[in-house]
C-alpha cells in the first residue's frame, strides 16, 4: 500500500519534473535487445541471473535495487542518463561487463530507458538528478603528487588500498559489497584495470562521488586544491597502460646468484609483466583468479638459471596446503573451510626442447611432451620440482630448486634458481627461446590444483655470453660493399664508357 | 591494416602517371610503395623475415615484369648505364657509392644489437577434421553426423527456442570468458591468449564451417587438433569432459542464433 502511494506520489511528480523515462517505443525497442544481449548476466526482471552471478566478481549488477557505481551525481543518487548510457559503452575492465562499442547511440539510449524500468526510483522524487560539476584538471606536478601522498594518507585511503596502493590495506581482506559479495579494493598501481576508467578526471570523479554499492566511500576533500593533489598521487602509482609482455631476457651474470640476496643482482634489470588469467579449461576452473599479472626477471650464469616473479596480493597466506595436484571443485561451492590453501606460483619449462616437435600442452604438459614445474609453496622455505604429463600426472622429482620468497606492502617477490644443465630437463643454451610459463594461486580465494590463474607459452631467451662486437662485421661488409660498387662502376664505364661519351 | 598509409600510397603512385617516368623509375617507385604497405600498412607489423621474403618476391616480379618486353628492358638497362657513365649523374653516383657501403654498415649494426625476436610458428586454423571421433564412450562419424536439433526450426519452433535458449546458458556459463559477450573473441580473459579466442561474428569462422566440425572443435577443444594447429597454443578447452552431447549440439545452435549466421550445407562440401 506504501509503495502504491510513494508510487503514485512519484508519477504525480514526474509530470511536474518532467523527468526523462523515454518514450514506450523506447522502451520496448530496449527491452528486445536487452534480452537479446544483457539478460543472460542482469537477468530478465533485472535482479541479476542467478548462475552468472556465481561466476563473476564483481556479479552482474541488479538493477533492481537502483544502486550504481559510476556516476557524476552525488553519493546515493541515482545516476545520470549519460551515466548510465557511458557505463554502458565502455563496459568495465576487468570485470564481466564488457564494453559494447557496437550498439548506436539509439540503441544505448533504449537500453538506458529499459534499465531504469527495473526500479521504481526513477519514476520518484529521486528520478530528477543533477550532475556535480566536474571541473577541468589542473596540470600535474611534482609538488602536488607529494602533497597527494599526504591526502592520501590523512584520509586513510591507505586502510584499504594500502601503503604503496597495492590494494592491501588492513580492512581490505574483510570487504563486502552490498550484496555482500566478497570484493577487493581496487590496485591502484594498476590503473589500466580500473574499472569506471583511468584518466585523472575518472580518478577524481570515483573519490568525489563514491562507488555506490562497493565499500569505496566518497569523500569530500577540503580545500579543493586537495582534491587534485590526491588525483595526482593516484595517478602517480601506475603507469598508462599494462603493456603486457611476451618475451624475457635471461641477462648473463659471471657467478650464481645467494638468492636470499639477490635484490643488488635484479635492480638493474626492467621487469616483464605477464597476463595472469582464470583456469577455465579444465575442471577445478578460477572465474574470478586473485592474480591478474605477474613480473619477471632473469639472469643467468655459466652455470646456473635464476628467475625473480614479483606479483600483487592483498594479504600473504603463508599457512595452509598448495600444490599443482591438490583437488579443486568444479562450480559447487568449497567443501571443508577448515582446510586453508597457501599463496603459491609456479615457472613452467618443456622438460625437453627438441627443435621441431610440438611443445608440451601449456597446462602442465600432455602424455607425449611433459612439463617441468618449478613450485614455490609460500608457506615453506624450500622449492620442489615436478613434472607434469598433464594436470591429472604431476610427479614430484628430486630436481634441486633453490628459493627464496618474501612479502611487503602488498607485493610478493620469489626468486628460485636451477643448474643450468641437467639431463632430462630443460637446457638453457644460450641464444635459444626456451617456452616459459606461469601459474599463481591465491590461498585466500582457496585456488590450489587446477583453480589458479595460468598464463600461455611465451618465450625466456638466454642472452649469449660473450656478445661479438658489430665494429669488425660493420667495417668489412661496408668495405665489401664499397669495393663491389667500384668494380662494378669500372666495368661499365670501360665497357659502355666511350659509346655514351660518343 | 592501416588505411591512410595504403591509399597514400597508392595516391603517390597514381600521382606519378603524370610524372614522366622511364621503366626504371616505375620499377623504383613500386618497390618503394610496396615495401612501405607491408611496412607501416599492415597492423600488427609484418616480422623481419617475413618481410625480407615478401619483398624478394616483389624484386622477383619486377624484375619478371621488366624483362618480359625487349623495349622496358633497354630502357632500363639504358637508365642503368648512363648513371654510371654520364658526367651528369657524377655526384649522385660518387654519393651512392659512399652512402651504399654506410647503410650496409648500418644494417649489418642493428642486426647484430638488437632484441632477437621470438621465433613465430605458423598454425593451421581450420585442418581438416578426423573421419570419427570416440565421444564419451560413442563413436561419432564426422562425415555424417549433423545436429539433431537442427530441423526442429521448421518441424516444432517452440522445441528449437528451447535447444537454443538451452545453448545461450551453456555459452554464458562457460565461453563468454574467451569468446566474449559479443562472439566477438574479446571475452575478459582474451587477452592472455595467442592464438586469441576465435571471433564467431567474422564470417571466415562457423559461417564457413559445418556443424560436424563445430562439434569437432568443441568436443576435442585444443588437444584434439592435429601438430600443425599448434595444439600446446591453444586455449580452447575439451568440452567432453563437460558437457553433454545434446548440450554442445545446444550451444551451436546458439552460436548461429546470436550472430545470426548459417552453418555451411553440407552438400557444399565435395
Ligand atoms: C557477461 C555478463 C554481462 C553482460 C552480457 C552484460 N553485463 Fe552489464 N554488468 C556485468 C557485470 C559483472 C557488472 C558489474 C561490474 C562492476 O560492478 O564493476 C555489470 C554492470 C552493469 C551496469 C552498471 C554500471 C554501474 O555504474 O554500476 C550497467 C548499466 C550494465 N551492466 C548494463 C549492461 C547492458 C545494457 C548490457 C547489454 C547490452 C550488459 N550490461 C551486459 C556483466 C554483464
Ligand atoms: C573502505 C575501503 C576503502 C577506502 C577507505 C577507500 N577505498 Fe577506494 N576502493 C575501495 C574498493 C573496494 C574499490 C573497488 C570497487 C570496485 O571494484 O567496484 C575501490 C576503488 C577505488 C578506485 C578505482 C575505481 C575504479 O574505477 O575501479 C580508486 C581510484 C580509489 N578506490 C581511490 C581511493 C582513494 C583516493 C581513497 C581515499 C580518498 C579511497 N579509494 C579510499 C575501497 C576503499
Ligand atoms: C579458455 C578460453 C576458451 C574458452 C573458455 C572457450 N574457447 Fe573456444 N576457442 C578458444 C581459442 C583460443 C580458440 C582459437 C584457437 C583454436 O582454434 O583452438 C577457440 C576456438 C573455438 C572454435 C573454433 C572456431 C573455428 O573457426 O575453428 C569453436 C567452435 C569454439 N572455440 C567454441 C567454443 C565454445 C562453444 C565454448 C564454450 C562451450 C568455447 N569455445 C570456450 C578459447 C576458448
Amino acid at each position: 500500500m506504501l509503495t502504491l502511494l510513494l508510487l503514485a506520489a512519484g508519477t504525480a511528480s514526474v509530470s511536474a519534473q518532467n523527468i526523462d523515462l523515454g518514450s514506450d517505443a523506447q522502451r520496448d525497442a530496449g527491452k528486445q535487445m536487452y534480452e537479446l544481449k544483457c539478460a543472460h548476466c542482469h537477468g530478465a526482471d533485472g535482479a541479476g541471473d542467478a548462475a552468472m552471478s556465481e561466476l563473476l566478481r564483481p556479479a552482474p549488477r541488479n538493477f533492481t535495487s537502483s544502486t550504481f557505481k559510476f556516476r557524476t551525481t552525488g553519493s546515493g543518487e541515482l545516476p545520470s542518463d549519460d551515466d548510465i548510457k557511458d557505463s554502458i559503452r565502455k563496459g568495465m575492465p576487468y570485470t564481466g561487463m564488457p564494453p559494447w562499442p557496437s550498439l548506436s547511440e539509439d540503441e544505448v539510449t533504449n537500453l538506458m530507458y529499459y534499465i531504469k524500468t527495473f526500479s521504481d526510483d526513477f519514476a520518484g522524487v529521486f528520478g530528477e538528478v543533477t550532475p556535480l560539476e566536474m571541473p577541468d584538471p589542473p596540470s600535474m606536478s611534482e609538488e602536488s603528487i607529494i602533497r597527494g601522498r599526504e591526502v592520501y594518507i590523512e584520509n586513510s585511503c591507505a586502510d584499504c588500498h594500502g601503503e604503496k596502493g597495492r590494494g592491501d590495506g588492513p580492512s581490505a581482506p574483510t570487504l563486502e559489497d552490498t550484496w555482500n559479495y566478497p570484493i577487493r579494493a581496487a590496485d591502484l598501481t594498476k590503473r589500466w584495470a580500473f574499472r569506471g576508467g583511468s584518466s585523472r578526471s575518472d580518478i577524481f570523479r570515483t573519490f568525489t562521488t563514491g562507488l555506490d554499492g562497493s565499500p569505496m566511500p566518497s569523500f569530500d576533500i577540503q580545500p579543493p586544491e586537495d582534491q587534485w593533489n590526491l588525483v595526482d598521487y593516484v595517478y602517480s602509482l601506475s603507469r598508462d597502460e599494462a603493456d603486457y609482455g611476451t618475451m624475457v631476457v635471461a641477462t648473463t651474470i659471471a657467478e650464481p646468484i645467494d638468492v636470499n640476496n639477490a635484490a643488488s643482482v635484479f635492480d638493474g634489470i626492467d621487469p616483464v609483466l605477464f597476463a595472469v588469467v582464470g583456469q577455465v579449461i579444465e575442471p577445478g576452473r578460477a572465474f574470478f583468479p586473485g592474480v591478474n599479472g605477474v613480473e619477471v626477471r632473469s639472469v643467468v650464469s655459466p652455470s646456473t638459471i635464476s628467475i625473480m616473479l614479483q606479483w600483487n596480493d592483498m594479504s600473504a597466506e603463508t599457512t595452509g596446503i598448495a600444490g599443482p595436484g591438490l583437488g579443486a571443485p568444479d562450480r559447487t561451492a568449497d567443501e571443508d573451510t577448515s582446510i586453508t590453501y597457501a599463496d603459491a606460483i609456479a615457472v613452467q619449462f618443456p622438460s625437453g626442447v627438441s627443435a621441431g616437435t610440438g611443445k608440451p600442452y601449456f597446462l602442465f604438459g600432455d602424455r607425449k611432451a611433459s612439463a617441468d614445474l618449478w613450485f614455490a609453496d609460500l608457506s615453506a622455505t624450500q622449492a620442489t620440482h615436478y613434472t607434469g604429463k598433464g594436470s591429472g600426472d604431476i610427479q614430484l622429482d628430486e630436481t634441486r630448486i633453490e628459493m627464496s620468497s618474501s612479502y611487503s606492502d602488498g607485493q610478493w617477490t620469489v626468486i628460485m634458481q636451477r643448474d643450468r644443465e641437467i639431463s632430462g630437463h630443460a637446457a638453457f643454451t644460450e641464444g635459444t627461446f626456451v617456452p616459459i610459463s606461469f601459474s599463481v594461486w591465491d590461498g585466500f580465494n582457496r585456488e590450489r590444483g587446477n583453480r589458479r590463474g595460468i598464463t600461455m607459452w611465451y618465450s625466456l631467451y638466454i642472452d649469449v655470453a660473450v656478445k661479438e662486437s658489430p665494429v669488425v662485421p660493420m667495417i668489412s661488409y661496408g668495405f665489401a660493399t664499397l669495393l663491389l660498387g667500384l668494380i662494378t662502376t669500372f666495368l661499365v664505364r670501360r665497357k659502355f664508357g666511350d659509346k655514351e661519351s660518343a | 591494416m592501416n588505411f591512410i598509409v595504403i591509399v597514400s600510397v597508392a595516391v603517390v603512385l597514381f600521382a606519378l602517371r603524370f610524372a614522366k617516368l622511364n621503366a626504371l623509375g616505375w620499377a623504383v617507385a613500386w618497390w618503394v610503395g610496396v615495401y612501405i604497405c607491408f611496412r607501416y600498412g599492415v597492423v600488427p607489423p609484418v616480422p623481419a623475415s617475413i618481410m625480407s621474403m615478401y619483398m624478394f618476391i616483389v624484386t622477383l616480379v619486377l624484375v619478371a615484369y621488366v624483362s618480359a618486353a625487349h623495349d622496358r628492358m633497354k630502357e632500363v638497362t639504358d637508365s642503368l648505364i648512363a648513371f654510371f657513365v654520364n658526367p651528369k649523374y657524377k655526384i649522385a653516383l660518387g654519393l651512392s657509392l659512399l652512402l651504399l657501403p654506410v647503410l650496409v654498415a648500418f644494417q649489418v649494426y642493428t642486426g647484430m644489437t638488437s632484441q632477437p625476436q621470438p621465433p613465430i610458428s605458423g598454425r593451421t586454423v581450420h585442418p581438416p577434421p578426423p573421419g570419427n571421433i570416440s565421444f564419451q564412450g560413442k563413436q561419432i562419424d564426422l562425415l555424417t553426423v549433423h545436429n539433431p536439433y537442427r530441423d526442429l526450426a521448421d518441424s516444432d519452433p517452440q522445441a528449437f527456442s528451447a535447444h537454443v535458449n538451452a545453448g545461450r546458458s551453456i555459452y554464458y556459463q562457460n565461453c563468454v570468458y574467451c569468446h566474449g559477450d559479443n562472439m566477438e573473441g574479446d571475452g575478459m580473459f582474451a587477452h592472455g591468449f595467442d592464438p586469441i579466442p576465435a571471433n564467431f561474428q567474422d564470417p571466415t569462422t562457423i559461417a564457413m564451417l559445418q556443424e560436424s566440425y563445430l562439434f569437432w572443435r568443441i568436443a576435442k577443444g585444443a588437444p584434439g587438433l592435429p601438430s600443425e594447429s599448434t595444439p600446446w597454443f591453444s586455449a580452447m578447452p575439451a568440452w567432453e569432459t563437460f558437457l553433454s552431447e545434446e548440450e554442445i549440439w545446444d550451444v551451436i545452435l546458439f552460436l548461429y542464433d546470436y550472430t545470426g549466421q548459417l552453418p555451411r550445407a553440407s552438400e557444399e562440401v565435395h
